[in-house]
């Protein structure tokens, strides 16, 4: 999907739906493998298979606390997917264009900054969450709970550093508040038929089911 | 001991690398542009790279390290000490090498990068690697240290030595030169022939080859020699 605005809004209602209700995640699911790569995203991105495990260990507590958590995996499960959808598909510049386009050069510029920097230092982090997985493995260490502490503190460490350098560079350069910047955006025609289809998805998540089936009523 | 790249082809995105040749024993110098594929080539001869095509044939390693550019990424222990000793080198021994004697509780995040710089190339060269991978050893290192590294690492008495770098000055004496132009690993030979082929010939080099003396290698005695030539 080349239109980041629609990208997005499509993402956070199908969120919604996904949270909201159990057919409504259902429907979010198959919008998900309608309108993106699908599988071929689980395989690219290494973390959705830790977030999907470690969302179901949490339903298995809740369904034997409080006996929701099959509906709670699966609505979870579904929104990682479509998390990790909304950000594989994000290309630098991007959130520049939609706070611009959203609220204006000055206030739209400072969160489109805010959100390209922070993007980009998650990006950082995981290249470097690599690179000390194997600098410990060239140490002949084992990885596990045991190396995260230092593993965190070097990325933190970095973050923070990373941070200090960006915002001595923008006060060099004179920033101090808003900007000015031309957002450009392609839509295509799938772009428009994936956004309607994701406010069609919202509307079934709100209704409830049996409104549907008379029968079953 | 050789390492052997048949082809060896590293993709990422749209990006790729490929690498043929023979690595013997002796220090290898790998030179390119910043983003060329330094890193990545040392990842794919450490192994640590997932080849798209081709493969690379180790003959007769049995240990290596890789001195990733970055020295904080390599950081496991929360004190000095326990940094040296999760390399198998003694505390003691490191600290007073790098001038930081009696700091064994500090923390490697309270060091300078140029500090934990020199703390890590010094941890690394505590050990007899067979293969020894060094990505950009010399940044963030002065010049005296820069020197210093290269007398050791001209010191190492046998193994396979790689230095991927962008450093155009202070080099050690090295066997074999190498560069990546155009997304291919180029041998260019040994020196001082390989000054003929070398695109990221040091401008040293190349006024004094203008002068009529060309150096016999790239360290610094080299240059220096080659100067006096021109003295007479």
């Amino acid at each position: 999907m080349q239109d980041p605005r629609i990208r997005i809004a499509a993402a956070a209602i199908l969120s919604i739906s996904a949270f909201t209700s159990l057919h409504g995640a259902v429907f979010a699911f198959l919008w998900w493998l309608v309108f993106t790569p699908g599988l071929n995203l689980v395989k690219k991105n290494r973390l959705v298979l830790p977030l999907v495990l470690m969302t179901g260990f949490f339903g298995i507590v809740l369904e034997l606390f409080n006996g929701n958590g099959i509906s709670y995996f699966i609505r979870m499960t579904v929104i990682i997917l479509i998390g990790m959808w909304l950000y594989g598909e994000q290309r630098p510049g991007e959130f520049l264009d939609i706070g611009v386009w959203l609220f204006g050069d000055r206030a739209g510029f400072d969160l489109g900054l805010v959100s390209e920097m922070g993007m980009q230092s998650l990006t950082l982090i995981s290249a470097e969450f690599e690179r000390v997985r194997l600098a410990a493995k060239l140490k002949g260490m084992r990885w596990g709970i045991r190396n995260l502490i230092p593993a965190g503190l070097i990325l933190v460490h970095g973050a923070l550093a990373r941070a200090e350098d960006s915002a001595e560079l923008l006060a060099v350069r004179g920033y101090r508040g808003g900007g000015t910047w031309c957002p450009v955006f392609f839509t295509k025609s799938r772009d428009i038929a994936a956004g309607l289809s994701a406010v069609c998805v919202v509307f079934f998540a709100l209704i409830p089911v049996s409104e549907f089936f008379i029968l079953y009523r | 001991m050789k390492i052997t790249l048949n082809d060896a082809c590293g993709i990422r995105d749209s990006w790729s690398l490929s690498a043929t040749g023979m690595f013997n024993e002796g220090i290898h110098l790998v030179s390119g542009d910043v983003g060329s594929g330094k890193s990545t080539l040392a990842l794919m001869i450490a192994g640590l790279f997932p080849l798209s095509r081709g493969c690379v044939v180790k003959e007769d390693v049995s240990s290596c390290m890789l001195s990733l550019q970055f020295p904080e990424l390599h950081v496991t222990g929360r004190t000095l000490a326990e940094e040296c000793t999760s390399w198998g080198a003694t505390a003691d021994d490191i600290l007073a090498a790098t001038g930081l004697t009696g700091r064994d509780e500090t923390s490697p995040f309270s060091l300078s990068r140029g500090e934990l710089k020199r703390l890590h190339v010094a941890c690394v060269l505590a050990k007899d690697y067979n293969l020894l991978l060094l990505d950009e050893p010399f940044s963030s290192l002065d010049c005296g240290e820069k020197a210093k590294l290269c007398t050791t690492l001209e010191r190492r008495s046998q193994g396979i030595t790689i230095i991927f770098t962008h450093e155009q000055n202070i080099l050690p004496r090295v066997f074999r030169i190498w560069e990546i132009v155009g997304s291919r690993l180029i041998d260019c030979g040994r020196p001082p022939d390989a000054f003929l082929h070398w695109h990221h010939l040091p401008s040293s080099i190349k006024k004094l080859t203008a002068l009529g003396s060309r150096p016999d290698n790239i360290s610094p005695q080299d240059l220096r020699e080659a100067a006096c030539r021109i003295q007479g």
